[in-house]
C-alpha cells in the first residue's frame, strides 16, 4: 500500500471510529435538540372513563342524577371551581357522619389549569379503554387495534428511543393491573421500530404488591464482580442463539440499566420494610399504589418520557357514589404527583411538561344499576363517552384555556404529536406515517 | 341324562381345533438392526417461545428437582408479567431460587474436577443438547481462566438467556 493512500484509509478508519458511537438508531448523527420544549414530561393517563359533566364541567349531580342546586367541581386541584353544598358525598369519612361529608383538602395552592394549557373540550377517538389508552400512546386511531395484542402503531416510547436516542430506562411505562392487555403497552411490536425500542414497565399494584415482595424481595444482590462474568457468558451464550428481532419476546436494557433497575426493586422492597414509600396522603387506593411507585421511579430514574395509567373511576359502570370518590381522589394523586416533582426531584422541577387526561368518556344517559344512594350508574359507549379533556403544565407551556362544550378542539391523537413536539422530534413522528393524519401538536392548535 | 355321541364330541374337538388356528398366531419378534441412540434437540429446532409458566415451572423442577407449587407458580408468573424486561424479571426471580438453601445444584469443587464434563452436562440440563465445539471450547477456557466463576453464574447465564426461553 502506498503512503499516501494508507494515510487516506486510516484517516477515515479513524473519523469512523468516532463518529459512529454517536450515531442514533434512526441513523441520524446527532439528535435535534434545536426546538427542544422540556427535557422531561410525565403524563397521567386519566382515570378509566370520565365524563365531563362531572368533571371540568363541575356539575356533580346536576346533570346525572337530576339533583337541583347540586353543582360543584370535585376537582379542585386540576380545575377552578367551587365545591359542591349539597348531598356530599365523595370526601373521606368521618366517624358519626354521613359517609364522605369532608372532602379532602386541596393540595395544591393553585388549579393545575391555572398554570397551563386546558383543552376543555377534546374528541377522544375511542370510547372504549384499550383503544383509548392505545391513542393516547400511539397517536393512532386504533381501528385495526386487537385486544390481548400489543399496539399495531408504535409507541411514542418507541419514537424517542428511535429518533430522540434515548436509552430504555429513559421511558417507563406505569400500569396498573396485569388484567386485559395494560401490559403490553409499554410497546408495539411494529417491523419499524417494536421492542428493540420499548419502554421499561412496572405494574407496582404486583411487582410492588404481595406478590412481588413474596417471589423477588428474596433475591441476591450480586456485586459487579460477580455479575460481570454472568453477563460476559449470557451475551455469548445469546450471541450463540442469534435471536432474530422478529422473535424477541421483551424489550432490553444494556447491563448496567438491568443492574440499576434490579438494585432499585430490592431498595423498593426494602423501603416497603421500612414503611419508607412516599404515599399521597388522603389515598390508599391501588390508583394511590400505582402513582406513589411512579414517584419512586421518577426519583431514582429522572426518565425523559414516563405514562401512568390510573382506572378506579371505572367503577362508574355500577356505582356512581364510588365514582364520585374515585375521581375526588384521582385529582388528590394526580396533584400529588404533581407536587412531588416540583418538591423532591430538583432535576426535573423546571423541566418537565406534565399532562393529564382522560383515555375516554362516559355516557350521558345511565344504565340502570343504582348505587347505595339510589344514583344511577354509566357506562361508555355513545358520543359523550367520545368527549374529553386535556390538561398541560410546566416548562415552556403558554396559560390558556382553549376550546369549549361547544366549540371543541383538537384530539387525544394529539398527546403523541404534542410530546414529540415538547423533544424537538415531530417532523420524525409525523413523517413515520402512522400518526392520525387529523393530529396535530397542541402548541400548534392555539 | 342327556349323552353326547362320539360324532358330536368329534364336531367340537374339531371346531375349537380350527378357531385356535384362525385367532391365535405366534408373536413374532422383529428386528430392523436400528441403533439405540439419545434424542436431543438442537437449538435451530427451538422457535417457540415458552410463556412465563412454562419458564417458571421447568426452571423451579430444574432447580429444586421437584415440582412448583401452583400458587407459587401463579405469583411467579404475574410477578414476571408485570415487569417490561423479562430478563431483568427472570435474573431477579433466579437469585432468589440461589438464596434457597434447597437447590439441587454441582459444588464448584466437583465443577472444577471434570470441567468437559459439567460443561455438556450443563448444556443438556438446560439446552436438552450438546455443545458445539466452539462452545466447549468457550466455556472451557473461560472457567480454567476465572477461578472465580461458579456454578451458580453459569447456570444463571443459562436460565436467563434467550436459548432458555424457547423450545
Amino acid at each position: 500500500m502506498k503512503r499516501k493512500e494508507f494515510i487516506k484509509k486510516s484517516t477515515l478508519t479513524i473519523g469512523a471510529g468516532i463518529v459512529a458511537p454517536y450515531i442514533l438508531p434512526s441513523g441520524r448523527l446527532f439528535a435535534r435538540t434545536g426546538t427542544e420544549k422540556a427535557e422531561h414530561v410525565v403524563m397521567v393517563m386519566f382515570a378509566g372513563g370520565v365524563r365531563q359533566q362531572e368533571s371540568i364541567l363541575g356539575r356533580y349531580l346536576e346533570d346525572s342524577q337530576g339533583v337541583n342546586g347540586a353543582a360543584g367541581n370535585i376537582m379542585p386541584n386540576l380545575f377552578n371551581g367551587n365545591a359542591p353544598t349539597k348531598k356530599v358525598v365523595y370526601g373521606l369519612d368521618i366517624a358519626g357522619q354521613t359517609k364522605g361529608s369532608d372532602p379532602i383538602p386541596r393540595l395544591l395552592s393553585d388549579s393545575l389549569a391555572n398554570k397551563g394549557m386546558v383543552f376543555n373540550e377534546v374528541r377522544a377517538q375511542s370510547a372504549g379503554h384499550y383503544v383509548g389508552l392505545n391513542t393516547l400512546l400511539t397517536g393512532s386511531l386504533g381501528t385495526a387495534q386487537g385486544l390481548k395484542t400489543r399496539p399495531v402503531s408504535p409507541t411514542i416510547f418507541e419514537y424517542l428511543r428511535k429518533h430522540r436516542g434515548f436509552k430504555a430506562t429513559d421511558c417507563w411505562f406505569i400500569g396498573n393491573g396485569i388484567g386485559n392487555s395494560t401490559p403490553l403497552l409499554n410497546s408495539s411490536n411494529h417491523a419499524n421500530y417494536g421492542l428493540d425500542y420499548g419502554a421499561n414497565m412496572f405494574i407496582p399494584p404486583i411487582t410492588f404488591g404481595s406478590y412481588g415482595r413474596n417471589i423477588l424481595s428474596n433475591s441476591k444482590a450480586y456485586s459487579n464482580n460477580e455479575l460481570m462474568p454472568m453477563y460476559e457468558m449470557k451475551n455469548f451464550l445469546n450471541n450463540s442463539f442469534a435471536l432474530e428481532d422478529s422473535r424477541q419476546t421483551t424489550i432490553k436494557n444494556t447491563d448496567d440499566e438491568r443492574t440499576h433497575i434490579k438494585e432499585f426493586m430490592r431498595g423498593i422492597y426494602t423501603k416497603q420494610s421500612l414503611g419508607q414509600i412516599a404515599m399521597p396522603p388522603a389515598a390508599s387506593s391501588g390508583d394511590a399504589f400505582n402513582v406513589a411507585y411512579a414517584a419512586e421511579i421518577l426519583k431514582e430514574f429522572k426518565p425523559k418520557m414516563l405514562a401512568v395509567n390510573i382506572s378506579e373511576v371505572d367503577g362508574c359502570h355500577s356505582n356512581f357514589t364510588g365514582y364520585l370518590r374515585s375521581l375526588h381522589r384521582a385529582d388528590h394523586i394526580t396533584a400529588w404527583l404533581y407536587d412531588y416533582i416540583q418538591t423532591n426531584i430538583p432535576e426535573m422541577k423546571d423541566n418537565t411538561v406534565f399532562i393529564v387526561t382522560p383515555e375516554c368518556g362516559r355516557n350521558l344517559n345511565p344504565n340502570p344499576i343504582l348505587d347505595e344512594n339510589d344514583w344511577v350508574a354509566f357506562d361508555h359507549s355513545d358520543a359523550n363517552a367520545l368527549r374529553v379533556w386535556s390538561l398541560m403544565v410546566g416548562k415552556n407551556v403558554p396559560k390558556m384555556s382553549v376550546g369549549s362544550e361547544g366549540n371543541p378542539i383538537g384530539r387525544l391523537t394529539d398527546l403523541v404529536p404534542t410530546i414529540a413536539d415538547i423533544f424537538g422530534v415531530y417532523d420524525d413522528v409525523m413523517n413515520a406515517g402512522y400518526i392520525d393524519p387529523s393530529a396535530m401538536s397542541q402548541f400548534m392548535r392555539v | 341324562m342327556r349323552s353326547f355321541s362320539y360324532k358330536v364330541i368329534i364336531q367340537l374337538i374339531v371346531i375349537n381345533i380350527l378357531i385356535f388356528n384362525i385367532y391365535c398366531t405366534k408373536e413374532i419378534h422383529l428386528n430392523y438392526q436400528v441403533n439405540a441412540a439419545n434424542i436431543y434437540e438442537t437449538k435451530a429446532q427451538k422457535f417457540k417461545a415458552k410463556n412465563e409458566a412454562e419458564y417458571i415451572s421447568i426452571l423451579y423442577t430444574n432447580l429444586y428437582q421437584k415440582a412448583i407449587d401452583p400458587m407459587v407458580l401463579f405469583q411467579a408468573q404475574s410477578v414476571l408479567y408485570s415487569i417490561g424486561d423479562q430478563n431483568v424479571a427472570k435474573e431477579m426471580l433466579l437469585s432468589g431460587y440461589f438464596n434457597n438453601p434447597n437447590i439441587l445444584i454441582p459444588s464448584n469443587a466437583e465443577m472444577r474436577k471434570d470441567i468437559p464434563n459439567f460443561i455438556t452436562e450443563t448444556y443438556k440440563r438446560f439446552y436438552l443438547r450438546y455443545p458445539s465445539e466452539a462452545e466447549k471450547v468457550y466455556f472451557t477456557n473461560y472457567i480454567k481462566n476465572k477461578p472465580e466463576v461458579t456454578v451458580e453464574m453459569i447456570y444463571t447465564a443459562f436460565s436467563t438467556s434467550d436459548e432458555y426461553s424457547f423450545y
